[in-house]
């Protein structure tokens, strides 16, 4: 929120007070002044939809407060017959004809000169793993599939050292032009892909998934995910090309450890 | 520091000659004495200031090892694990060399500069932003750093930072004034006459550890590595860049201010990076021959480039970093220009989108060989139906791609169809034309062919056309699936008879006119009635 705005659109408001607005002239009041503070009143902008949805609400409950009474209803609508009817609103009457469409005009021309925005499509961003994929020759069953370096942690903190150690440095020879120093997904060349790289230091990417859903992610990339998650997009490789599947355990052990999170357990199968 | 010494020097001297006139070798002895307590404790405390202290540098050491340590190794030297992988290579904290600083050319940076460098990063290269680390957290970086090069405990290396004035107005006048500064100083011997990088030595160029460095493209201050305010520009060729050939210039207070403001003019401030190229539809005939007056009209796109890191023959330091796009067509055909920034054109050796490039390995550098400039341009095969689109690099077995491939060397257009990378195969050209031409650091490339052909794309108006685009810099030994890519965009082609904006003007604002005259009317008679009637009651 910008206290700023807030501050200014409150003194209007309030200076409004003592002029003895007609009710009416109040709800056009009220609407622009949520308009305005739902444009420029909050940090960080908000979405062009979220504001239509916002305004939808707001405007049918300022009918809703014109319609719960009679009393307001034909006060409401004397206001607006007086408006049309009384001389001595003939100016501002016809200053309203002619500026209403001028700005709908307006409005048409602008969005009949610009260019359509480009189709957009939906993307699953965590899709279901297969149940089992081939590596290198070798098959490996997803769900039962589980970090082979991950029990060193307190078996043989040494030896499990050494592996986040490899995992580094796999990392900053090979992940780090997308997934960046801060493994915040904002690397070198991230700027040039769309879908964006994945951020794995926010809580809801590796915080929520099993390590075998990052070997997967990570061996078969891009080029391996369903049709729903947009595989011919994602600038992931396929690092089975590049990678051995010791490389790629380790590199997921570094992952949780630079991050500090952990991965998520295996559903016990009873 | 010097001037530290002297300030608190002279007033103690005036303290013992204003003194009860001590014996002369009294005065000598207590004048030895201060100069001792002088020449050691004060520097000693002033440094320990600067250096931090044991607990702090431990901090920083540990922040360093975590962070840092990946690319510039543990002892400081740049030789981290990713120092391959990054041109320019990360920085030897040992040599004592920074880039980036506000003092004179030779001597180490200031506190400041380094906790600007750590916290802005260095756009376009391998350093980046640390917004997550406290102000704290830097400064005990700051204090570790300082220990891999000795002369940031000396007395006599300590930094005499620059002032740096607040920058005058922008006006035209000085930026006019400014390129003849800039012609003065042979500043185009680099960054070329046009700023876009390409001045005759700039492929010569390499730095203080025998790596190649390219000059900065002024035409793209986002792209300067110290910040491209005008502050930043000034500061950069006032001190210079140490460990580059970018050196500091002497040049009087006024012309700096029009040098930068001159430098400043030749950039946007952002790219206004694209995800859409328009099609402008002209009514006259398309034909190689107009050149680049065919898009005068036509709106630029520009696309960032970034390496193929993806697949192996992987680029890790493409050449360039963007490319710019526009496009016309008429009844019959589609015209694209391509224009992107390159050092130097080179038209010797091959190249081709499948040529192979050996694995990556800093043992063996690829340098064998000649590979000229090149550039492509990728479409679906068929127009997708619904989102499914082919990989975007180079195509799949189920979804290939067309690549219209411009060979700069031999001038001359190829067609590829894609199947991925490693299945290409050349096919026939469909009447696919092109001209090339490089100017002042610019490659331009025009490419024009039927909408309609027999086989391949057809370009329909009204209609999205997914469009990726590759570009190799022969300079860097790029070809194959080494080389700069993009991810998919689209190419709009509007319809050809465009409805005039003013026509929808003109109808919604009637219809609302009419909607608004039919309530006053309607309101104004029922009004009147409702009067006549009281007063017929009345």
């Amino acid at each position: 929120m910008k206290p700023l705005v807030v501050l200014i659109l409150a003194l209007v408001l309030l200076g409004l007070r003592f002029l003895r607005l007609s009710r009416v002239l109040w709800v056009p009041v009220w609407w622009l002044a949520s308009y305005v503070f739902l444009v420029y009143g909050i940090e960080p902008p908000l979405p062009r939809s979220i504001i239509l949805m916002f305004m939808g609400i707001i405007t049918l409950s300022l009918l809703a407060y014109f319609s719960v009474d009679s009393q307001t209803l034909s006060a409401a609508w004397g206001a607006i017959v007086r408006f049309v009817t009384d001389r001595r609103y003939t100016i501002p009457l016809a200053m309203v004809v002619v500026a209403l469409p001028a700005a709908v005009g307006w409005v048409a021309y602008r969005n009949a000169s610009k260019a359509p925005n480009p189709p957009l499509f939906g993307r699953t961003i965590h899709p279901p793993p297969p149940i089992e994929i081939t590596f290198k020759g070798k098959k490996i069953n997803l769900t039962e599939a589980d970090n082979p370096f991950r029990a060193l942690e307190k078996s043989d903190p040494d030896k499990f050292r050494q592996h986040v150690a490899r995992g580094r440095v796999i990392y900053f020879q090979n992940c780090v032009f997308c997934h960046g120093d801060n493994l915040n997904g904002e690397g070198l060349f991230a700027h040039g892909f769309d879908p964006l790289p994945a951020n794995f230091a926010d809580p809801t990417t590796i915080a929520m998934l099993q390590e075998s859903y990052l070997f997967w992610r990570i061996a078969k990339g891009g080029p391996g995910l369903p049709e729903e998650s947009a595989p011919w997009a994602s600038a992931m490789p396929a690092w089975e090309k590049f990678l051995s599947e010791e490389d790629i355990w380790d590199v997921i052990l570094f992952l949780y450890d630079y991050t500090g999170y952990r991965p998520r357990a295996k559903e016990s199968l009873e | 520091m010097k001037q530290f010494q002297r300030d608190r020097f002279l007033p103690v001297e005036n303290d013992l000659s204003a003194g009860a006139a001590p014996s002369c070798t009294a005065r000598k002895i207590r004048r030895s004495w201060f100069i001792w307590l002088l020449m050691t404790l004060v520097p000693a405390t002033l440094l320990a200031q600067q250096l931090g202290t044991e607990a702090q540098r431990e901090k920083g050491r540990q922040i360093y090892m975590k962070r840092c340590a990946q690319c510039h190794g543990e002892k400081g030297d740049g030789r981290g694990p990713a120092h391959d992988v990054f041109l320019p290579h990360p920085r030897d904290f040992t040599s004592g060399l920074f880039k980036i600083r506000t003092t004179p050319s030779g001597e180490l940076p200031t506190d400041e500069d380094l906790h600007r460098v750590i916290r802005k990063g260095m756009p376009y290269t391998g350093m980046p932003a640390w917004p997550s680390l406290s102000d704290d957290d830097i400064t005990n970086l700051i204090y570790f750093i300082k220990t891999f090069n000795e002369d940031f405990a000396s007395p006599y290396a300590q930094p005499t930072p620059i002032k740096i004035p607040e920058p005058p107005a922008f006006t035209q006048e000085s930026v006019e004034r400014g390129r003849k500064v800039y012609e003065a100083n042979r500043c185009y011997d680099c960054h070329g006459n046009q700023g876009r990088g390409d001045g005759k030595s700039a492929p010569t160029l390499t730095d203080e550890w025998g790596d190649p460095i390219r000059p900065a493209d002024l035409t793209k201050r986002w792209t300067f590595r110290g910040g491209g305010t005008r502050k930043d520009i000034y500061r950069t060729f006032t001190t210079g860049m140490n460990g580059t050939p970018m050196p500091s210039y002497e040049i009087p207070e006024n012309e700096r201010w029009d040098l930068v403001n001159y430098v400043y003019s030749l950039s946007r401030d952002d790219p206004n990076y694209a995800t859409m190229v328009s099609a402008v539809y002209v009514p006259d005939s398309i034909s190689l021959a107009a050149g680049r007056d065919l898009f005068a009209g036509a709106p630029p796109a520009l696309f960032p480039v970034v390496g193929q890191v993806i697949e192996p023959g992987r680029e890790f330091y493409p050449g360039v970093n963007a490319i710019e796009v526009r496009a016309v067509y008429n009844a019959s055909k589609i015209a694209l220009l391509l224009t992107w920034h390159d050092m130097v054109a080179d038209r010797a050796g091959s190249c081709g989108p499948g040529l192979p490039v050996p694995r990556f390995d800093p043992q063996h550098p690829d340098t064998a060989g000649r590979f000229c400039d090149a550039v492509a341009v990728q479409f679906p095969s068929e127009m997708p139906s619904g989102q499914v689109k082919p990989y975007f690099l180079f195509g799949d077995s189920r979804h290939p791609v067309d690549l219209w491939f411009a060979d700069l060397g031999k001038n001359t257009p190829r067609l590829f169809e894609g199947k991925g990378s490693g299945n290409l195969s050349e096919t026939d050209k469909y009447g696919l034309e092109m001209a090339a031409s490089y100017n002042e650091g610019e490659w331009a490339v025009i490419f024009v062919r039927d909408r309609q052909v027999s086989k391949g794309l057809s370009f329909q108006p009204n209609s999205f056309v997914p469009i990726a685009f590759s570009v190799w810099d022969g300079f860097n030994h790029e070809r194959g699936n080494k080389r700069g890519i993009t991810s998919w965009y689209y190419l709009y082609l509007p319809p050809m008879n465009q409805p005039s904006p003013v026509a929808a003007m003109a109808k919604y604002g009637a219809l609302t006119l009419v909607v608004e005259l039919v309530l006053i009317v309607v309101v104004r008679t029922r009004y009147r009635e409702e009067a006549l009637e009281s007063r017929g009651q009345a």
